[in-house]
């Protein structure tokens, strides 16, 4: 279908289309227009991608005068090929449409992994073995060397791509990574290579969220992207974690004893290098003497990552004169490491600032500030000229300059922490030393100032206001929308006592309880006998999951259930046969834990998940240190309350978990809050507005023989056949004629 | 005497004790409150006032809808006539929940034994089984036949439930029987499904392939909430499912499946079937009845082929195997194929007018349409009597 928001002609592909995804568009359109940044909130199911992805392209094709980049973000390899293939559904009809000036270039941009074709490379089994194998035939000494000798292995694929030079260009068109791949096999060319190329050219560029926060990785992409580019994160709620790993940093020891070999590694390699061919170093020193503008100089394949995040004068700076030579570059690490290791072996908790770690550093292993700034680009300098392709054996010393850089340019935001043992396990030594990051702005923030407009997007983003707060920006709009159901088909419960009347809850002091177990136990054993097909539960954390399960398991009351692990594998094997379980009629339990891989990633749609339970309000660990040194932060700088803060983060987290049951506006579920806590004011309002919308206040406060009963008729109810469409009063979907019948008036009177 | 008394008084505290057993530990207030559920009846309005649902409205516009799709089916459609139906009944334990009165068995007894009845009426011609499903074991209770009777008898007297519930076996069992009845007849299932879950030996998808294969329409009514396995069942082998959300909704369910359904295409080859329509014999004549095996006085059936005496029509000649029916039995299933076209709604402001043709009384049971007490009945030309009095003068015509 096709309609007019304001000037816009907005070209829909599917005939249909939800209320809400009319009103997310006139948003959007705002945004665009304001070229400001802006959060939207609207629930899984509602198609959030195809809104968004339609109203781009056209505003885009309306508007041909100022072109504009689409660079969208999400955050898995599934997610990507989704996002693709929606576009591609709707290029069609566009092409379809307005003929072919409608053409975009729309590519996917994933690591190596995905995206090689090389049948020697690609068989490796991590990501970092991937590149190591894909630098180790395609680096331009390895070329140069294979051009002497022929028995030196290349890579065919990168051979012809760069036989072709500037005709290898893709024609016009979505691909998605699998007819990446099938392209680059049938010209010949290597499809990551391409890719990368084709970033600049491209209308949208879809890849992970890393690829633009990541300061380590940023720095390929984000460099060629023009300003006139719209950035949109989907499925955003953890935006802020992201951001804080991207800039944090642990060092364990053994980081340490791998960098210590590194280094002597590294020196061999200078001392060979003195003995063949002193030209080489000496022409780095002269390169480093002019300043760290040596991106330019190097063919594309050897340009490593560099740091956008980093303030300006580092790059425009000379490298410091005490570290141009190799040699002299390796004594300050050896020093570091030592200094360091040093560190680790403390016997309690210490926790310093980085202004205070860098003195204490400058005094006691007499490294200063301006040289710590500059490690990790001498290091990449360094192995790029010592020809170092197996760069995943180094990961190690660079895990090691990473720290140095942060530490020594950041003075605040962070906070280093040094715990000699895991707090769990006291009695096992396992020192770490963590540069922790605080402010997830800081990440975020280049792509704030350098792109025009930036898209948060999710389905839980509540409460709403203190996203700008957390990443420190002002959007120009913030809006949360609702689902329009054609019937009530979600049913969330807050069950607050226990069969016997007694409250439960996984607050501290009662979690261990017997009677408060049991009474979960209970719950779930009840829900079990009404409910069909899957149940998902979440715990709040996996010691307590292992805790409460062996208890149930002591009083036999346990059935046939699957875990989630700690363990990638066997949760994926743990999933899988549920899944058979569930197919076959059988039913089945999966137990998870909330921030879990399987609460982030996962879906438990139609019969996968009837029923979640939430066991407890999953607040985030409050002893440990990290958490205890940001929350200080965030009270200091941005003034967040910390109970605010970690309320938070417990309720996005258990609306994440819930939200997993449902996928489309077709499918059902119930959801169960299990926790007395849930039905206090202040954590029920932080819950996304469309499950509040369906948290009737009748069932703010049941017990388990009352959730029981609503449970059976509930599920009775959704069992009965339905009319897709909704009733004459309150339209679910839209036709096109509906939607031009309907003034913006109304509209806004259905939204709001 | 002592004794006697004493022991008396025993007794009688122990029925006492007997009689609160069979209500749970529950005090007599929470009884009230369990039985009956009276606030299920109700609902909230825009104002937040409790009023009684409205069930009427939902009745009546059920009923349009069935009207509704029966004129657009009044094509041409082809529909299996002659009908070989196994209900599978779920004795699971779940089956024995109270959350219908006052058991999900006892209800389903009773329905079943009403649908029975409706089958063979508006089904002469079809046959009936009974399969039922216990500890994980799928029983045949009767083997599939024509008497209504038999079949209820039957069911009557085994209604303990216990165990687990197998779908697979209970399908493998069926697929069994009905792989060996003639090719004119059309395969059912209708399962009556209390269980949530099925504890399967082996892979259930295979078995569904196998029913697809061999073109057994399989239904569910389930009793508590949807499955996805009877739906995946239902939706392979062309079948419907639904979900009963109480006992008149489980009923009018269950009668649902009386009508023939529309036969599967590539299945429905045309097929001569040899049939035979038996003479009554005379009043007070004497014979040795073929299906009772004794001498008998008065009304009875004599096979025009191989001249033995059967009871009751319709049915297989013990004797000589053919098919005994009468002229209103085919008749009757013929109706299937050609029902009567929908009504023509009139208004009563349409009947009040003079000028107006129309009959004022329904022409099947004379009340005159205009009679305010018939609400409902008003607002078509002959009122809802008229499509059951036709039934019954089709054989005339």
């Amino acid at each position: 279908m096709k309609f007019q928001i304001e000037d816009v002609t907005v070209y829909f592909p599917y005939d249909h289309i939800y209320p809400e995804q009319y009103c997310y568009m006139i948003e959007l359109k705002r945004t665009l227009d304001a070229k400001g940044h802006c959060l939207l909130e609207m629930p899984t199911g509602t198609g959030k991608t195809i809104a968004l992805l339609s109203l781009i392209t056209s505003y885009c094709l309306s508007k041909p005068q100022s072109p504009m980049k689409l660079i969208y973000c999400t955050r898995t390899v599934h997610e990507m090929e989704k996002t693709l293939a929606e576009l591609k559904i709707l290029h069609n009809y566009q092409i379809k449409h307005l003929g072919p000036q409608a053409r975009i270039l729309a590519i996917g941009l994933s690591s190596r992994k995905n995206l090689c074709v090389n049948p020697t490379v690609v068989a490796a089994e991590n990501r970092d073995s991937v590149d190591a194998g894909c630098r180790k035939l395609t680096a331009s000494w390895v070329r140069a060397l294979a051009s002497e000798n022929p028995d030196v292995a290349m890579c065919e694929f990168f051979e012809n791509y760069e036989k072709a030079a500037s005709a290898a260009v893709l024609p016009p068109g979505v691909y998605t990574l699998q007819e990446l791949r099938a392209f680059g096999k049938e010209k010949g060319w290597c499809p990551y290579f391409l890719a990368r190329h084709m970033v600049q050219f491209a209308n949208v560029v879809v890849y992970s969220y890393q690829y633009l926060l990541d300061p380590k990785v940023a720095g390929i992409i984000s460099k060629e992207m023009q300003k006139e580019s719209v950035v949109v994160f989907d499925e955003a709620h953890n935006i802020d974690n992201v951001c804080i790993e991207a800039l944090s940093v642990s060092v364990r020891r053994q980081t340490l004893e791998g960098a210590t070999w590194n280094l002597s590694r590294i020196s061999q390699e200078i001392d060979r290098f003195k003995a063949t061919d002193a030209s080489i170093l000496r022409a780095e020193y002269n390169r480093l003497v002019e300043g760290l503008a040596l991106r330019g100089n190097l063919p594309i394949t050897d340009n490593w990552l560099s740091n956008p995040a980093l303030p300006d004068d580092i790059l425009k700076e000379a490298v410091p004169g005490n570290i141009r030579r190799a040699e002299h570059f390796l004594h300050v690490l050896r020093r570091l490491v030592q200094y360091l290791s040093g560190r680790l072996d403390t016997e309690n908790v210490e926790k310093e600032s980085p202004v205070g770690f860098v003195a204490s550093l400058s005094s006691h292993a007499g490294i200063d500030q301006k040289t710590l700034k500059f490690c990790y680009d001498r290091l990449h300098s360094l192995m790029l000229t010592l020809e170092i392709t197996d760069t995943d054996e180094f990961l190690h010393i660079q895990t090691i300059c990473d720290f140095a850089t942060l530490v020594g340019t950041y003075g605040r935001g962070f906070s280093i922490i040094i715990e000699p043992f895991d707090e769990r396990m006291p009695h096992i030594p396992d020192p770490v030393l963590q540069l922790s990051c605080h402010d997830a702005s800081l990440a975020i923030k280049p792509v704030f100032d350098r792109f025009q407009s930036v898209l948060i997007t999710s389905g839980t983003l509540s409460p709403i206001d203190l996203y700008p707060r957390l990443l420190n920006f002002h959007p120009v709009v913030s809006r949360s929308f609702t689902m329009s159901l054609t019937r009530d088909c979600i049913c969330p419960m807050v069950l607050t006592r226990g069969s016997d009347q007694l409250p439960v809850s996984t607050k501290f002091d009662m979690r261990s309880d017997p009677g408060v177990v049991r009474n979960y136990g209970k719950l779930l054993l009840e829900m079990v006998s009404v409910v069909p097909d899957g149940i998902v539960c979440f715990f709040v954390s996996y010691s307590y999951m292992d805790g409460i399960i062996n208890t149930w398991n002591d009083s036999g009351i346990l059935k046939l259930v699957f875990i989630e692990t700690q363990d990638v594998v066997e949760t994926t094997l743990a999933l899988d046969n549920y899944r058979r379980a569930c197919d076959s009629g059988r039913g089945a339990v999966f137990f998870s834990v909330a921030r879990g891989k399987v609460a982030e990633g996962i879906d438990f749609d139609r019969h996968y998940g009837r029923l979640v339970i939430m066991i407890g309000v999953p607040f985030q660990y409050t002893l440990s240190k990290i958490l205890l040194a940001r929350l200080e932060y965030l009270r200091d700088t941005f003034q967040i309350k910390e109970g605010d803060f970690l309320t938070f983060d417990a309720l996005r987290q258990a609306a994440q978990c819930v939200g997993r049951v449902i996928r489309s506006k077709a499918d059902y579920g119930m959801m169960i809050f299990a926790d007395k806590r849930y039905s206090r004011h202040d954590k029920r309002s932080k819950l996304p507005s469309w499950i509040l919308s369906h948290l009737q206040d009748a069932n703010l406060n049941l017990s388990t023989d009352m959730a029981l009963h609503i449970a059976r008729e509930f599920l009775k109810k959704m069992a009965q056949p339905y009319d897709k469409t909704g009733s004459s009063d309150k339209k679910t979907l839209l036709s096109q004629e509906e939607l031009e019948k309907l003034g913006d008036g109304s509209m806004h009177e259905m939204s709001y | 005497m002592n004794n006697g008394a004493g022991r008396r008084i025993n007794g009688a505290a122990e029925e006492d004790d007997d009689e609160d057993d069979v209500n749970g530990d529950l005090d007599a207030w929470e009884r009230t409150y369990t039985d009956e559920r009276s606030w299920e009846s109700l609902q909230e309005d825009e104002s937040g006032m409790l009023r009684p649902i409205d069930n009427q409205a939902l009745y009546h516009s059920q009923y349009r809808r069935r009207l509704r799709s029966l004129s657009s089916t009044a094509a041409r459609i082809q529909k299996g006539l002659i009908r070989y139906l196994y209900i599978v009944i779920d004795l699971s334990r779940a089956a024995s929940e109270m959350d219908f009165r006052p058991s999900r068995i006892a209800v389903i007894a009773k329905h079943v034994e009403t649908f029975i009845r409706e089958f063979f009426y508006q089904n002469p011609l079809s046959q009936v089984g009974i399969v039922t499903i216990k500890d994980g074991v799928a029983h045949c209770l009767t083997d599939i036949g024509g008497s209504p009777e038999s079949h209820i008898n039957a069911l009557m007297k085994k209604l303990e439930c216990s165990g687990d519930s197998s779908l697979q076996n209970a399908l493998d069992l069926v697929d069994g029987y009905l792989n060996q009845i003639p090719s004119y007849g059309h395969r059912e299932v209708l399962i009556l499904y209390s269980a949530l879950s099925t504890c399967d030996p082996g892979d259930i998808m295979d078995t569904i392939q196998k029913c697809r294969k061999s073109k057994i329409r399989c239904s569910v009514i389930g009793l508590a909430a949807e499955m996805f396995i009877c739906k995946h069942l239902c939706q392979e082998t062309g079948g419907t499912y639904s979900v009963a959300l109480d006992e008149s909704h489980f009923k009018e369910l269950i009668l649902e499946h009386a009508p023939p359904p529309p036969a599967i295409a590539e299945f429905a080859v045309a097929n001569l079937i040899k049939m035979g329509f038996p003479q009554r014999a005379a009043e007070g004549s004497i014979s040795i009845c073929s299906c009772h095996k004794e001498a008998k006085v008065g009304a009875g059936y004599t096979c025009p082929r191989c001249k033995a005496r059967a009871c009751e029509l319709p049915t297989e000649c013990c004797v000589c195997g053919l098919t005994l029916v009468s002229s209103p039995h085919l008749a009757r299933s013929y109706h299937h194929l050609f029902p009567i076209a929908p009504f023509d709604e009139v208004t009563s402001s349409h009947l009040n007018n003079p000028n107006c043709k129309l009959q004022r009384n329904c022409f099947g049971c004379q009340q005159s349409l205009l009679d305010p007490v018939f609400g409902l009945r008003k607002q078509t030309r002959a009122c809802r009597c008229v499509p059951e009095v036709q039934t019954v003068l089709l054989p005339g015509l």
